[in-house]
């Protein structure tokens, strides 16, 4: 055992070589714009029409002006919609996803039918939402930003569980009923662990359509409960981009969620290696 | 057979019912209020909710609000400041409701045709005659007819974007030229001004509105004009191939590298960092470029504006209107008679709003702040001989047809009599649809 | 009802009350000409618009646009989002850290990201040229046949880290039994790459690959805020002719029709790939 290790070791060490490289530019090559708007955030209007200063005494009335925009409720706004229409995404998006999987329940109809409104544009769908909206009295409320964002995220999460639903090996869970435990018990306890990266990352993914979503936020929703992007956007007007208060903006919609998924991360590692140990 | 006719009569059922649904949103009745010829009562109460662009321009009406509700303080005017092409999209939006999200609004030139004849926007023409001491006929014409369709009044001027020529009086000087008169002289300026560290003149090419706006003020400037006098686009003329010659020379020599999807933004940042020397920009940058501590930094008070050679430009402008649905058009019109009036405007103008009333620009008190009384004369002269660049109906879809085609013709990938043969017949094509 | 039934229910309720309805109104206004600055002149047209769309030229360039940018942006996502997740999979120290870290670029609402890049890829006041300008290098990033790959690496920097967070945890869910008996036959690390990993990831490949094209046929935000479509028409891509067809030029009905014949063309498609897929997938 021990001897395998070493040798398997030695054997992979250019390939780990190699992948650290990559990971280094990839790190660069994500770091470097944040680091731009990093420095742009502290940046006076004059100073930001030299993209190459660096070494420059800090301004912080762009954080002062952002602050002032209401930043901070906006994403408060932001993370509440995100995880409303994550939460119901993920619950009935998984049941129907396994349905399909297994059960064949629709057929390819039913997979194919789930990406249609994947395909339309929220220009198109955007006035029947709002006319129905309208008619259900949640027009400008942050209820009808949930219910299109559910319209955006729902497909796309339902996809990503059929896929894995789809790769996830079928034994445990036959070996489950067999134990007696009863369909949905099977379904909750046994499978839903095997595919727990898969609904990680489905959640991730939908949450992050909903942190972006510009269009239907808009439209919507009115100005006094505006989401993140939706004031990001607000600092692109008919007299300039204002650059510096935007990177403000921006660091602000990163931050939050960089350090959620920091935690997010850990524990998913963590709920697969759990999982793994039950087997 | 039978099938099909009965596929078919659901098919109309379908739609039908879509009608229903999109009419029963339209039939929302204007409010009928009729026009008094007295002062409007200070007693007029309502909240008046009205989206406007986060643009200095806004700032300065939001703090004129409380001067406003010292004359009316039952009414309360509710700002709710936007980006650009967002103010469209909600205000349609708004417009479609029964139950409006707005009730007042900003409407930008291109879209006043469109909005009118779709009903949108309540006629001003009673509530202007009633007012007392109002005098329309004080507001620049050019920007009177932008408000003015099928000779009705729907909007009011609230601001100008008239065009005009910004250049560096310093390096102009250094060089020996003095201000260009003839399209030619501003080519040949250009190409002098420009060095290796610096453009002779940053530009807009953006395909479509932006590169159709500035290249407006060269069509002018050659002579020439976007309507022929049988109202339909010209644009397939001499004086148009000499302006867009000229623009794409001057684009290769003498504007800064790889420019091509360059705005108003990229062409001001250029200008304000020492990197270009001149640029076609809206006549109310100057008092910005020029203010000590602005975008400008150092170079504040080096800055001059000029009308375009031959003296016409583009004109843009914003005017305040009514929505028909609105529920409060007596509040809003209080709020709207009120900002325009001579007080309302001299107080605008004088915080650094950009002025739409001819006797507000000889106003001491308005001239002897900001930008001065030079600036505003040569806004006057831009105001007396400027023309939107497009009227009637469709105008965005117009505009950015022209535009596409002159960003083609500057990329080099059509050639100059191709593209603007194209831009004349969409023009005419889209205009008429 | 059954038990599969029972597990569809839910999902069928708010996928009819969610997207049934703007679905079916939309295809309704489709068959219309309806404007929204011409309303009392609506009427039904039947498939008016469609043939109207079939034949308008900048409709098929916009097409050809997109699926020239699909293309390229999704298959540099794949490789490079393959290859990260394989390193990451490998890492031992900082895991936490460089993955999150890696995925932040997707938290960047896409208009904040192509109001970015306008500046950092801007010949004069941008950071990047300024940077290549010093090796002596001047590259016209929006220029006329530059332009759209520009875009296609704005948006390989914001989507790669979502190809990564799909593979990796494809990876992670992959059972460890067929890379120990790889090992203990002493394969190479690139055969069991080829002939282990990528067969077991295989539904999730084409599941990212398929979310990820579907995803990228919406690109709109980078062109709004860089180009506007331009050089010319070369940047106009389907979703910024609609937008701009049924909002900015306020012709709903064919901007529906619009979307509707691309609908029925990316069905199509996808159709067509799963048959081929079951069918490799039976014969082997």
């Amino acid at each position: 055992m021990t001897i395998s290790k070493i040798t398997t070791r030695k054997h992979f060490e250019p390939w780990r070589l190699a992948g650290n490289i990559l990971l280094t530019g990839a790190f660069i090559a994500v770091s470097a714009p944040f680091l731009w708007v990093f420095l742009g955030s502290f940046k006076t209007g004059t100073q930001l029409n030299n993209p190459t200063l660096i070494l420059f005494s800090p301004n912080l009335a762009n954080w002062t002006r952002v602050l002032e925009t209401g930043i901070l409720q906006a994403a408060f706004r932001s993370v509440i919609v995100g995880l409303i229409t994550v939460s119901i995404a993920i619950i009935v998006g998984s049941m129907g996803a396994y349905s399909i999987s297994r059960y064949k329940t629709g057929g390819s109809t039913a997979r194919f039918g789930i990406l249609t409104a994947q395909v339309l544009p929220p220009a198109i769908l955007v006035f029947p939402f709002l006319d129905l909206a309208y008619r259900i009295r949640v027009n400008g409320t942050l209820v009808s930003v949930v219910a299109a964002h559910i319209s955006l995220v729902l497909p796309v999460v339902t996809w990503f569980l059929i896929g894995f639903f789809d790769a996830a090996p079928k034994e445990v869970e036959e070996q489950a009923l067999v134990d007696g435990l009863d369909r949905f018990t099977a379904f909750r306890k046994v499978v839903l662990p095997q595919v727990a990266p898969g609904i990680g990352a489905s959640a991730i993914f939908g949450f992050v359509i909903s942190w972006n979503d510009l269009f239907y936020a808009l439209i919507l929703a009115p100005g006094n409960s505006a989401t993140l992007p939706v004031r990001i956007a607000g600092f692109n007007t008919f007299r300039g981009v204002e650059l510096g208060a935007m990177s403000a903006a921006i660091l602000v919609s990163v931050i939050p969620v960089l350090i959620a998924s920091f935690f997010i991360q850990r524990r998913l590692v963590q709920g697969i290696s759990g999982g793994a140990v039950k087997f | 057979m039978r099938t099909m006719k009965a596929r078919k009569s659901v098919m109309a059922l379908i739609a039908v019912a879509g009608l229903v649904l999109i009419s029963a949103c339209s039939s929302s009745s204007p409010n009928a209020s009729t026009a008094g010829n007295t002062k409007i009562s200070a007693d007029t109460a309502g909240t008046v909710r009205v989206l406007m662009e986060g643009v200095p321009d806004t700032d300065i009406v939001k703090g004129l609000l409380a001067k406003f509700n010292e004359k009316y303080p039952k009414i309360d005017v509710k700002i709710e400041p936007i980006a650009y092409d967002q103010i469209r999209d909600k205000i349609v939006a708004s417009f479609q409701a029964t139950d409006p999200t707005y009730d007042m609004a900003i409407i930008d030139n291109p879209w006043m045709g469109d909005f009118a004849k779709a009903g949108f926007l309540k006629p001003l023409d009673d509530l202007i005659a009633g007012t007392a001491d109002y005098d329309y006929n004080d507001f620049s014409a050019p920007l009177r007819a932008i408000g003015e369709v099928d000779g009705k009044k729907y909007g009011v001027p609230f601001y100008n974007y008239g065009l005009g020529l910004i250049y560096r009086t310093d390096l102009l000087a250094s060089a020996g030229i003095t201000e260009p008169k003839t399209l030619d002289e501003l080519a040949a300026a250009a190409k002098k001004l420009n060095t290796a560290a610096r453009a002779g003149i940053a530009m807009q090419p953006q395909r479509g509105y932006k590169a159709f706006e500035e290249w407006g003020n060269y069509l002018f400037a050659a002579g020439g004009s976007i309507y022929g006098t049988d109202g339909l686009v010209k644009l397939n003329t001499p004086e148009a191939k000499k302006a867009l010659n000229t623009y794409i020379a001057m684009y290769k020599s003498s504007a800064p590298k790889n420019s091509l999807n360059w705005a108003f933004d990229e062409a001001l940042r250029s200008v304000s960092s020492d990197k270009s020397a001149m640029m076609v920009s809206y006549n109310w940058m100057l008092p910005t470029l020029n203010k000590k501590d602005g975008p400008a930094g150092a170079l504040a008070g080096k800055f001059k504006l000029a009308t375009m050679p031959g003296g016409k430009q583009v004109l843009g402008s914003w005017d305040w209107a009514i929505p028909a649905n609105s529920k409060v058009s007596d509040a809003a019109w209080a709020f709207i008679s009120w900002i325009t009036s001579k007080e309302g405007e001299a107080a605008r103008v004088s915080a650094g709003g950009a002025p739409a009333r001819i006797s507000v620009l000889t106003d001491p008190a308005v001239s002897n702040t900001g930008g001065g009384a030079e600036y505003y004369a040569t806004v006057g002269k831009i105001l007396g001989n400027a023309e939107p660049l497009c009227k009637g109906a469709n105008c965005d879809e117009m505009i950015n047809a022209v535009g596409t085609e002159l960003n083609a013709a500057i990329a080099g990938l059509k050639s100059v009599d191709s593209a603007l043969a194209a831009a004349e017949e969409q023009a005419n094509k889209i205009q008429s649809k | 009802m059954s038990f599969r039934a029972r597990m569809m229910t839910p999902l069928l309720v708010v996928f009819v009350a969610a997207i049934g309805y703007p679905l079916i109104s939309s295809f309704v206004l489709s068959l219309t000409n309806y404007r929204i600055t011409r309303r009392d002149e609506t009427k039904f047209v039947a498939f008016a618009q469609y043939k109207d769309v079939l034949q308008d030229h900048a409709y098929w360039s916009a097409l050809a646009v997109t699926g020239t940018f699909i293309v390229f942006a999704v298959a540099l996502e794949l490789s490079i989002g393959l290859m990260i997740a394989l390193a990451l999979q490998n890492q031992r120290r900082f895991r936490d850290f460089s993955r999150s870290f890696l995925l932040s670029p997707m938290f960047v609402t896409p208009i904040a990201v192509g109001l970015m890049f306008r500046f950092l890829l801007n010949q004069q006041l941008g950071a990047i040229p300024a940077i290549l300008e010093k090796v002596g290098i001047t590259y016209d990033f929006f220029g006329p046949g530059r332009a759209i790959y520009s875009m296609v690496i704005i948006d390989v920097w914001q989507w790669t880290p979502f190809m990564v967070l799909l593979l990796l945890a494809g990876l992670e869910s992959l059972s460890k039994q067929p890379f120990e008996a790889a090992k203990v036959d002493g394969a190479s690390p690139f055969y069991t790459f080829r002939r282990v990993t990528v067969p077991m990831l295989a539904p999730i490949l084409t599941v990212a690959v398929l979310i990820r094209s579907l995803d990228a046929s919406k690109v709109f935000e980078y062109v709004y805020a860089i180009t506007r479509g331009g050089p010319g028409t070369e940047t106009q891509t389907i979703q910024y002719f609609t937008y701009q067809t049924g909002i900015q030029f306020f012709r709903l009905g064919k901007a529906s029709a619009m979307s509707y014949l691309l609908l029925i063309m990316v069905i199509s498609l996808v159709i067509l790939l799963f048959k081929r897929i079951e069918k490799a997938r039976l014969a082997s």
